[in-house]
């Protein structure tokens, strides 16, 4: 189909492709980044799985450094997906600012699997985060979805 | 989309969440028709893989909706390209388009569910757009290739 075969009141980024992409999602980016969604109720139980969340993705963080400082190279290679996972948790952070920091796990990549290794750990994580997401409502699912969906991409990268 | 009074959640919000990424699953059915054309006949398939997991994921919404007595939203007989595809890099471009345009609308839905089957469903979709995208991305010579926040606009 030609393109200029198309109505020009269908346009395709506007109209359709990124129906989204409108006031309702950036309501939703300002409530995951500032202040609590006020649109539900937020139970006792999906704060703390919120916050937990918060400890899945410090653990990752501290996964990359440690699977970096075990191949350099490796270090060099994923320094964006590193850099990502650490804008992550900063919008877990604010997204649950009652949760407190936990040293994570002082697990180490084995010598000569780093990479392998540290997919494990980001496939994991994102699990995680997909199936808390499935517990939460509003922003913070949404937030919980988002990044379990770039941890699949970061996985996908590493393969 | 939400109660405009209360901006409370409920199976309206979600409806039309899901409608609206009906609507993106329509579009990316028909795109990937346009980015298959473009690409030389090995890399054909990938194209053809991920119109069957739209085209999948399409027929899974329209069954939910129908189910819930919604009216689900018809495909259009062909939409305006974003721009020329004329050459693998562009339709690699209008791949990550599609996926990223597949990708908020699902995190709309994860926004506006209340159902929590309908957000196991909007993260799984939406987990595999991006791993999509990814390849796409890859393909279209972008940097990065990933995103930390797929669906989510910028802030």
């Amino acid at each position: 189909m030609h393109p200029t075969a198309a109505p020009p009141s269908r346009g395709f980024s506007r109209r359709t492709l990124l129906v989204a992409s409108s006031v309702g999602v950036a309501v939703l980016a300002a409530g995951c980044t500032s202040s609590p969604d006020e649109r539900e109720q937020v139970t006792g139980r999906q704060a703390d799985e919120l916050a937990a969340q918060v400890g899945v993705q410090e653990a990752l963080v501290a996964a990359y450094t440690a699977a970096g400082a075990a191949e350099p190279a490796l270090a060099a290679e994923v320094a964006d997906l590193a850099a990502q996972a650490g804008e992550q948790l900063d919008r877990l952070r604010a997204a649950a600012p009652g949760a407190t920091s936990s040293a994570p796990a002082s697990d180490a990549p084995p010598a000569g699997g780093a990479r392998a290794w540290l997919r494990g750990q980001v496939a994991a994580a994102a699990t995680s985060h997909a199936t808390a997401c499935v517990g939460q409502s509003g922003a913070r699912a949404a937030l919980l979805g988002s990044i379990a969906a770039g941890l699949r991409g970061q996985d996908g990268r590493l393969a | 989309m939400a109660d405009d009074s209360t901006g409370a959640l409920t199976e309206a919000t979600e409806n039309a969440a899901l409608d609206d990424a009906l609507t993106a699953e329509h579009t990316a059915v028909w795109g990937y028709g346009v980015v298959g054309a473009a690409l030389d006949p090995t890399a054909q398939g990938t194209a053809s893989a991920a119109e069957t997991a739209h085209r999948d994921l399409r027929d899974r919404v329209v069954a939910l909706l129908t189910e819930r007595g919604a009216d689900p939203a018809q495909a259009e007989g062909a939409y305006a390209l974003p721009f020329p595809v004329l050459s693998a890099v562009d339709a690699a471009a209008l791949a990550v388009e599609l996926e990223d345009g597949v990708a908020a609308a699902w995190v709309r839905v994860l926004d506006q569910a209340v159902e929590s089957s309908t957000r196991e469903l909007a993260v799984t979709a939406l987990g595999e757009a991006e791993v999509r995208a990814v390849s796409w991305r890859t393909a279209a010579g972008r940097t990065p290739v990933t995103t930390p926040f797929p669906g989510l606009p910028a802030s």
